[in-house]
This record gives structure tokens, sequence and C-alpha cells, in this order.
């Protein structure tokens, strides 16, 4: 069963991808926002656990780097009328360098230190933009490009994020650096011995995690529009990705495939019910840790002993 | 000069109340090497329980301390009895994720039940001031927190080094092995230590209730601060904590001073990151 599942996987995998392509064709408008939301959160999520379940770096304020390059679309697009796409690269780009600015505070912690300093940075920058004239104070912006794209070119831009995002953790782990990153996460001192580079290993994961969620984040606020600084800036985000991951299975590469569309399957179910879905959510993670700590697709290989893409050599 | 003055007095006081909110989560930190991300949730649901309890007795929020201590330790107990227990020594993660999603919680709950709008536990103490000098004022409210911070640390410590528990406590972190040798239930040990850091951010949710108004979601501001405190002054020390509360609290209310009041909050986020750039351990922290 599992050797075949295994086998088959590229046609699995290729399948999904050409469903996920032509959803707009067949698919309806609810459909295509589903499908959208999906590989946005898919982004977000892979690169969260590209961080924790491979590098070790517990990221708590991943939400500084899509609130930072949500308004950076909102202000070069509103201000400078810059095309919609470049200023979602531009916006990617800053995150990048804001990842690179953080990390000369928050490289010298570790573990617990390093999750709350990257949540003190997107605290600070909450406050900051909340007291900014430049971004209009906490009334937020309206992103108004002079040609906005169709819903239809959003989800691409969304579908490239999305596979790019698990193509990109998937070639990653497959590289010289994936093997030192898991070498390093089951023990960091013996690796670093070894001679993998851990400093350099770790800040390019976060560069690289920085930088496609500030794409995401872009396309993302593209599409909703309008930005303010107490939802952009919210910790609800990193919720969101530890929802995902936890419930997914940290350090798989499928987890966040699955752990993404569980999320944005009930999000539309609990939408209704929005006082208590982050509430659900939460118990829902804390039932998973305890029961089932490696998730879904944690457990299931670990039970039938198959990987769908795995960063292991056979 | 003068001007300055007040701002850094008002600090001085209010880095006592920072002290009182920190030392639970040190505590917690320097026992089971686990930072409790619910910390700051758990001291606003006190700030709650403090509310109903002073407004259905009718009573001044002073007194609710007899209510709200007791009940703090029960849920503390629970907390790391029933969630936290399970899950230690299972990596770094899973605890981790287990506080962060309660504090989720914790939030929502509060949340639900007592809408978003402020709240506070402000009697006829929280406008009094004592005159020193023509510019110069103490506020009342700031001088008791000090005293009550002063008091929680004093007691805990004796707390510690004098009584079998604290010793316990003490074994249980030092080596958990022996301890268990020696005939202490370690995990029974960690949920009453986890009880006690409880009770002070009981304690510290009332004084945060008397002192400034409070809403659900104020609960991670609080582990902040808490977390800004313990890094400051060094992890595992309780002269750390008061010197930590100061320097935070002084740095806020200069930032606030000259700034304006905006800028209270950020000013205290930006000391703390040139502090961690500069001495990761802390002021007094060993490496």
């Amino acid at each position: 069963m599992g050797e075949l599942i295994y086998r088959s996987r590229w046609y699995f995998l290729g399948l999904l991808v050409l469903v996920l392509a032509t959803a707009p064709m067949w698919g309806s408008d609810y459909v295509v926002l589903f499908c959208l939301l999906f590989c946005l959160y898919l982004a977000l999520s892979q690169m969260w656990n590209l961080l924790i379940g491979y590098s070790g770096l517990l990221s708590l304020g991943q939400q500084a780097f899509i609130g930072f390059s949500g308004y950076t679309v909102a202000v070069v697009t509103n201000y400078y009328g810059v095309y919609i796409w470049v200023s979602v690269l531009i916006g990617g780009v800053l995150s990048g360098l804001l990842a690179l600015f953080m990390s000369l505070f928050i490289f010298r912690m570790r573990g617990v230190y390093f999750g709350i300093g990257t949540w003190i940075f997107a605290e600070a920058l909450l406050l900051w933009f909340g007291q900014w004239e430049y971004v209009k104070y906490a009334t937020g912006l309206f992103i108004q490009p002079r040609h906005p794209p169709s819903i239809t070119a959003l989800y691409y831009g969304a579908l490239v994020i999305g596979v790019g995002a698990v193509v990109l953790v998937y070639g990653i782990l497959r590289s010289k650096i994936g093997l030192g990153l898991m070498a390093m996460r089951d023990d960091e001192i013996v690796s670093n011995t070894m001679g993998v580079e851990v400093f350099r290993s770790k800040l390019f994961c976060f560069l690289i995690a920085a930088l496609v969620t500030g794409l995401t984040a872009g396309v993302l606020y593209t599409y909703q529009v309008f930005i303010q600084p107490y939802k952009a800036f919210a910790i609800d985000w990193t919720v969101k990705l530890v929802f995902i991951v936890v419930i997914g299975g940290i350090g798989t590469i499928e987890g966040p495939i699955v752990g993404a569309f569980i999320y944005v399957l009930l999000s539309q179910w609990l939408a209704e019910y929005i006082s208590v879905s982050l509430l659900i959510l939460g118990a829902i993670a804390i039932a998973v840790i305890l029961v089932a700590p490696k998730g879904i697709m944690g457990t299931i290989q670990e039970r039938l002993g198959f990987e769908i893409l795995s960063p292991r050599r056979r | 000069m003068q001007d300055i003055l007040q701002p850094v007095l008002n600090g001085i006081l209010l880095g006592g109340l920072y002290a009182v909110i920190a030392i639970g989560l040190s505590t917690m930190f320097g026992i089971v090497r686990l930072v409790n991300l619910a910390h700051g949730d758990l001291l606003i649901l006190g700030s709650f329980l403090s509310l109903v309890l002073a407004s259905s007795v009718g009573l001044s929020p002073y007194w609710t301390i007899l209510g709200v201590v007791p009940v703090m330790y029960f849920v503390g107990f629970f907390v790391q009895g029933f969630l936290l227990n399970r899950v230690l020594g299972k990596g770094m993660e899973p605890p981790l994720l287990v506080a962060f999603g309660l504090s989720i919680i914790l939030q929502n709950l509060l949340l639900l039940i007592f809408t978003p709008d402020a709240r506070s536990l402000m009697t006829r103490i929280t406008l009094m001031t004592i005159q020193v000098t023509k510019s110069l004022n103490i506020p009342v409210v700031y001088l008791l927190d000090f005293l009550a911070g002063l008091a929680v640390i004093l007691c805990l410590y004796y707390f510690f080094q004098k009584t079998y528990l604290g010793r316990a406590i003490r074994a249980a972190s030092d080596d958990e092995g022996a301890a268990q040798l020696m005939g202490i239930n370690t995990k029974n040990i960690y949920a009453k230590a986890m009880g006690i850091a409880m009770m002070t951010a009981g304690i510290a949710g009332l004084l945060v209730g008397t002192t400034f108004t409070f809403y659900p979601h104020t609960g991670p501001q609080y582990l902040i601060i808490a977390f800004g405190v313990i890094v400051i002054g060094g992890f595992g020390s309780m002269k750390g904590c008061f010197v930590g509360g100061f320097i935070l609290a002084v740095a806020q209310l200069l930032g606030a001073h000259f700034l304006g009041p905006g800028y209270q909050l950020l000013s205290g986020y930006v000391v703390l990151l040139v502090v961690l750039a500069l001495r990761p351990q802390g002021i007094f922290g060993t490496v």
C-alpha cells in the first residue's frame, strides 16, 4: 500500500496542481476563492514549517513580515503608483531586508527567547504603524492600484506562490543545506562540530521564510484591499500558522498542505461564529498536540511508513 | 531636571508592579524550563475574577485578594497537572504550543463572557496622591503596587528557602531523577509550583486592575512586560526581577514623557531589544 502510493506520488501531486491550475475554468467564484485562500495559507504555513520543523526556529512574529509587506504594497501602489505585481515583489524584498535587520537582535537568542523576541518586534511594529501619520495611523489604508488585477490574475499569483513555496522547501531540504538543517535539528552541537554552518543555515531559512511570507502577504492584501495595523500585525496570524502546521504535522512537507486545507474549510464553516472560531481552533490544536503530537501526516507516516514528498534519499 | 523626576519616581514604583508580573514566569522557567506563554492571560483572568468578586460581594477590590489567590492556585495546579505535565520532556515545541493554545482559549473565552469593553477595579485610592514637594507627587496606588511587589517577592524568597515544599521544588528543578529517588513526586511538585506562580499572577492581576484599565486581550501585553523584565534582569534572579522592572518601567514612562503617551509601550520594547542585542544574558544573568 505504502509503496504503491510512494511510486504514484508524482502523478498524485501533478493531478493536485492540475486541479488547482484549472480551478477558474470549472469552479464557481466560491471555489476559486477557496483555492486562493488555500494557496496563500499553504505558502505562509509552509514557511513557518521550514522554520520550526527543520531549522529549530520558533518564530511567533511572522505577522511582522505580513504586516510590513502589506503596508509596503499599499504605500508604493497608492503613493507612487507602482504596478501592482512590482509592488508585491518590493514588499517581499523589503520584508526579507526587515528579517535581516531583525536578525541583528534576535539571532543571539535561542528557543523560546527567539520566539518572544520576534513577537516583541511585531508588537513594536504594530505600535509604530499605529502612531505613524504617513500610513494614516490606525485607520488603515485602502490598496488602490491604477489597474486592479482581476480575481483570476490574483488567483494565479497565489497559485504560483503556493506551489512555489512547496517546491522551494522541497528543494532546500534536498540540497546540502537541507541535510545540514536536519542534522542541526537533531543535535545542534554535534552537527556544528561536524562542519554544518549552523548560524548561516538558520539565517538563510529565516530570510527565505520572510521573503516568501512577504510575497504572500502582498497578494493577500491586494485581494483584501484594506490594511489596518491592528489586524495586519496581530498575533492571530501566528495562531493560524500554529494551527495549520500542528494539525498537519510539524516537520513534514505534506503537513501544511493538509493543514491549510482543513484550516480554510474550518474557517469557512466557523465564519458564522466569528467570536468562537479562534477558541475552537485553539482547543483543536491543544487536543492534537496531546493526542497525536506529530499531527495528521506525521502520524500517517509513522503508522504506514511512507512519505509523499520525502526530503530523504532512497 | 525637575520635570523628569516625576516620571522616574513613578517608574520606580511601577517597577515593583512589573516585578510581581514577572516573578511567576521567572519562577516557572527556573523550575521546569518552560516559558508559560499563557502567563499574561492567566494574570488577566485574575483581574476578571477579582472584578466578578468585587461586584458580586460589593467589597473593595483589595479584599478580593482573599478569594482570587486560592482560586488562582487551583487554576495553576490544574493547568500544569492536566495539560503541561503531559507534554514535558517531549522536546521544546509541544509545551510551548500547548501554553500558546491555552492563551488563545483564555483570551477568547474572556472576550465571549465579558465583551471587549475596558474594565477596571478603580477605587477611591486610585485618584489619591501624596504631595512631596510643589511639583512632585506620589500616586498612592503606585506606592501600594510597589509595597505589594516587595512583599510578594520577600514571601516567595522565604518560601523557597525555608519551607519543605519550597525546598522540594528546588530539588526537583536541580535534579529531577535524584529528587524522585528521594521520594518526591516531581510531576505533583511541578503542579504545586505552577499553583504558587499563579498565586503571584493573581496578585499581579489584582494590582494591574486597580492601576490600569484591562481588556480580555491585554494578556499578551503583560506577558511581554514580564518577559522584558526577566530578559533585562537576567533569568532566575529575584534581584534581577526588581531591577528589570525598574529599568523597563522608567524607560516606558520617560518615553511617554518625552514623546507622548502613545510611545509608552514602544519605548519599553525598544529598550528591551537594545538590551537583548548588547547583553543577551541580562544584567544579572550568567551565561
